[in-house]
């Protein structure tokens, strides 16, 4: 198969990556690729390894086999610190806000690098001010106090503090609203317009549909299947095969 | 196969065990005595060993029930003349069993570090007690008294020798053994082995959790005092440097050097502890803890099974 | 003559207390921070004592000590996180307690070792009395209080709005998401470790002067260091520097009934009443 924009260097590719959850073998040999800012969703039922599959990006699983490059160069054992200075933002399923941080020093996790000029810090902030106008409004309150979805918008915000060139989106809209949902539409729109890539993961079939430009199916492990976005529907018997929708 | 392991299993104990009997007979005076001693630290660590290798709850307060009843023990000894070995352990089994029911109490409501913390601290009470009450436990200096006869309460007893009292000791600690052993492989050790492994999932399925950790350490507490009692009897002194938390944390080492969960590696930690620190001595003088606390903390990292760790499945089955 | 002896306690306790509070402070950072219940501090105290003494000797200055001696003392504490607990990471919280207890023997018979069992003596920087209600009070006191105030002040200030501290507080909550953010984890983990051991070096040359330097003067400070940890609520700064005073306040007075070498056990006492009825702590607000 030979769709998409693999015609250059890919920006992440991930080569038949095995994992281990101690004696469970959750990864069997996952391969996929997202090109510079484009946009790729990851679909599977639960746990057939979408999450491990970012995580093993990130650094936060480390693959028994296989490996992962980055631009061209294996990041497979790097701590997640380095990947993340490399340019690979994680926003997790959980949306793992720092609780007993303000929303600001939040946010700051990720802004407080070295080489980031004040200016370009406030740029940054101002951005996420912009994009999110409900953070400015509670900039200083603990992240913990905010709702679900005011969450889901900080963590997406403090993922793009790192400037990133990809993010890897786990589930963002799962437990929202629909207004929330369609939020986290448009605020993927905007960032594949800013040039960065994204790795969404999501049940959400249809907004996936919509707002990626190629698909992998995943089971038991392994991808299973791999197609541009339009060629899909929501009604395809292969959606229903693979997530038994 | 069961059958091949009992008969391996039962062979090897009685080989140690007929080694353990001859051995005074062979060793000079210094080492009959070290050996016993050995025997007598091994089945605090033992006693130990029932919370930290089968219950998972790291006990920092060993030294409390050790010492109550060592001064139990002394207790009996001073206030009935001619000193009587019965009434010395009834002393000393007593009254570390009324402590260790008293700590176990408050202290198994809580896990984890706050279990092993609480547990020290009540050891710590228990020693500025003693510390502080000079006139019955005689503050610092301790207790002095004399060695009981070998004999049951109402007979002319015989007067213990060196090779007499290890025979003794070894008698008393191979029965705590099997009786441990036993214990650890009924339904109720096999309960608080699966409080280690999970205590949420064993308390979901509905045994009481509490009150299975209160009798464990009530049971735990009761064979370290055996061991403070045996240890007044042959050393013919109680001190409150024995109830101080650090002997605590000399037991929790036997338990890790040696092997937790195995009710043995203790008493191997036990042996090798005080090997190492007798060899130590010897070049080092006093300052034996600095090689000892390297190795200990090296196995901490390296070997956190223990001496004994790898036959660990095959002592429980 | 009760009233005046109630206000010295009161005195005492209070400045006992801030010395404690820096103790805790260190313990807490490290307790909260990576899970690690550092029975080796109070030998970080002592040892901190014992470069302050040798420093004191060798350059005259009480406040040179102080800080070669914090300085010095952190940088052990690295080494020793770097080669001991790193290791132990991820690993059940008590193996952190069964090597910091190995440290904690190395470490107290080097110092028997190094120094013998001769207590030494720190000379105080701040000599002379003031009065105080009929009393005379040694203003050193006063300065311990004050400089323990100032640097627990200091710690929390960097806590609050350094980005450092953000770090800090990142990684308390959340380690991995911390180190996804970019945050570098390992390097936070083995400052904090040195931060906590700097403080108990401060703490140490500061009571130094009170009390004669000696390889086992870490062991009652560690200990009651633990019990105000807990009682404050395991992790939380503000409670363990509150639970430190209360303690400490609350032995003063008991020793005005009891011995000093008795009234150590109101403290445990306390600490248990606390971890009956409040085992998330005193001064918790709400159960995390």
């Amino acid at each position: 198969m030979n769709i998409g924009s693999d015609r250059m260097e890919p920006l992440v590719r991930v080569e038949d990556i095995h994992t281990y959850y101690g004696k469970s073998h959750v990864l069997h040999g996952v391969s996929l690729e997202v090109g510079r800012g484009e946009v790729v969703g990851l679909l599977g039922r639960n746990g057939v390894g979408k999450s491990t599959t970012l995580k093993a990006i990130m650094g936060l699983v480390r693959p028994a086999l296989g490996r992962v490059l980055f631009e061209g160069q294996p990041v497979t054992h790097l701590q997640a610190d380095k990947v993340a200075r490399l340019g690979i933002a994680y926003v997790p399923e959980d949306r793992r806000i720092f609780g007993l941080l303000t929303v600001t020093e939040n946010l700051r996790t990720g802004l407080d690098r070295r080489g980031v000029t004040d200016a370009r810090k406030k740029e940054l902030l101002d951005k996420a001010h912009q994009y999110f106008p409900v953070l400015a409004e509670r900039r200083n309150q603990a992240g913990g106090t905010l709702s679900g979805g005011e969450q889901q918008m900080l963590a997406i915000a403090r993922a793009m503090m790192l400037e990133p060139k990809i993010i890897l989106l786990d589930e963002p809209t799962e437990g929202l609203m629909p207004r929330m949902v369609s939020q986290i539409h448009r605020i993927i729109d905007v960032l594949r317009a800013e040039g960065v890539a994204i790795l969404l993961v999501e049940q959400n079939v249809p907004l996936t549909l919509e707002a990626s430009q190629r698909i992998y199916l995943m089971e038991k492990g392994v991808v299973r299947h791999h197609a541009l976005a339009s060629e899909l529907r929501v009604t395809d018997p292969v959606i229903h095969q693979y997530l038994g929708v | 196969m069961r059958d091949r392991h009992a008969l391996i299993y039962w062979s090897g104990f009685t080989v140690i065990l007929v080694l353990l009997i001859v051995a005074p007979l062979v060793l000079p005076e210094f080492w009959r005595r070290f050996l016993t001693e050995i025997l007598i630290w091994g089945l605090l660590a033992m006693s130990s060993d029932l919370l930290i290798g089968y219950t998972g709850m790291v006990s920092f307060g060993h030294s409390a029930f050790f010492g109550i009843g060592m001064y139990g023990a002394a207790a009996a000894l001073l206030s009935v003349s001619p000193p009587s070995l019965g009434l010395a352990m009834l002393y000393g089994l007593g009254s570390s069993a009324a402590v260790a029911a008293f700590v176990a109490y408050f202290s198994t409501r809580l896990r984890d570090i706050y279990f092993a913390i609480t547990t020290l601290i009540f050891s710590q009470i228990f020693y500025v007690i003693i510390f502080t009450w000079t006139e019955m436990t005689g503050g610092e200096n301790g207790l002095t008294f004399a060695r009981p006869k070998l004999g049951l309460p109402g007979m002319e007893g015989l007067p213990f020798t060196s090779a007499t009292l290890h025979w003794f000791v070894l008698a008393l600690v191979t029965a705590s053994y099997l009786i441990l052993r036993r214990v650890t492989q009924s339904p109720f050790g096999m309960v608080l082995q699966s409080i280690r492994e999970n205590e949420t999932r064993t308390r979901a399925i509905g045994y009481p959790i509490e009150r299975y950790k209160i009798v464990a350490v009530m049971l735990s507490g009761l064979f370290a005092g055996l061991a403070g009692v045996l240890y007044a009897v042959q050393n013919r002194f109680a001190a409150p440097d024995f109830v101080f938390f650090v002997v605590s944390g000399e037991v929790v080492i036997y338990n890790v050097v040696g092997g937790l969960g195995t009710l043995l590696g203790p008493i191997v930690g036990a042996g090798f502890f005080l090997l190492l620190r007798e060899a130590s001595s010897r070049f080092l003088t006093e300052y034996y803890l600095i090689p000892v606390g390297l190795i200990f903390i090296a196995m901490v990292i390296f070997l956190p099974q223990g001496l004994l760790g790898f036959m660990r499945r095959w002592i429980n089955r | 003559m009760l009233i005046e002896q109630i206000l010295i306690q009161t005195v005492n306790g209070i400045v006992t207390g801030m010395i404690l509070a820096l103790v805790a402070s260190g313990l807490t950072l490290i307790f909260g921070i990576m899970d690690v219940v550092n029975f080796a501090h109070g030998e970080l105290f002592m040892l901190g004592a014992y470069v302050g003494v040798i420093t004191l000797a060798a350059t005259g200055d009480f406040w040179l000590a102080f800080v070669i001696s914090t300085l010095t003392i952190a940088a052990l504490g690295a080494a020793l996180y770097w080669v001991t607990l790193r290791p132990l990471l991820g690993r059940d919280a008590l193996t952190t307690i069964l090597a910091t207890f190995g440290i904690s023997l190395v470490l107290q018979n080097y110092a028997l070792w190094q120094f013998g069992p001769v207590a030494r003596k720190i000379q105080e920087p701040v000599t002379g009395h003031f009065s105080f209600f009929y009393l005379d009070y040694p203003w050193y006191r006063l300065v311990i209080a004050l400089a323990s105030a100032a640097i627990i002040g200091g710690l929390w200030l960097f806590l609050k709005f350094g980005t450092f501290g953000i770090w800090i507080r990142a990684t308390m909550q959340d380690r991995v998401m911390a180190q996804a953010m970019g945050i570098p984890v390992p390097m936070v983990l083995t400052a904090v470790f040195a931060i906590g051991s700097g403080m108990a070096a401060a703490s140490g040359v500061l009571f130094g002067p009170l009390v004669g330097v000696n390889h086992a003067m870490g062991l009652d400070w560690v200990l009651k260091g633990f019990i105000v940890v807990v009682v404050g609520g395991m992790g939380s700064l503000g409670g363990s520097i509150a639970a430190s005073i209360l303690v400490s306040l609350l032995e003063a007075y008991a020793s005005l009934i009891v011995s000093p070498a008795q009234s150590v056990i109101v403290s445990f006492v306390v600490l248990i009443l606390t971890l009956l009825f409040r085992p998330t702590g005193l001064f918790v607000r709400t159960p995390r």
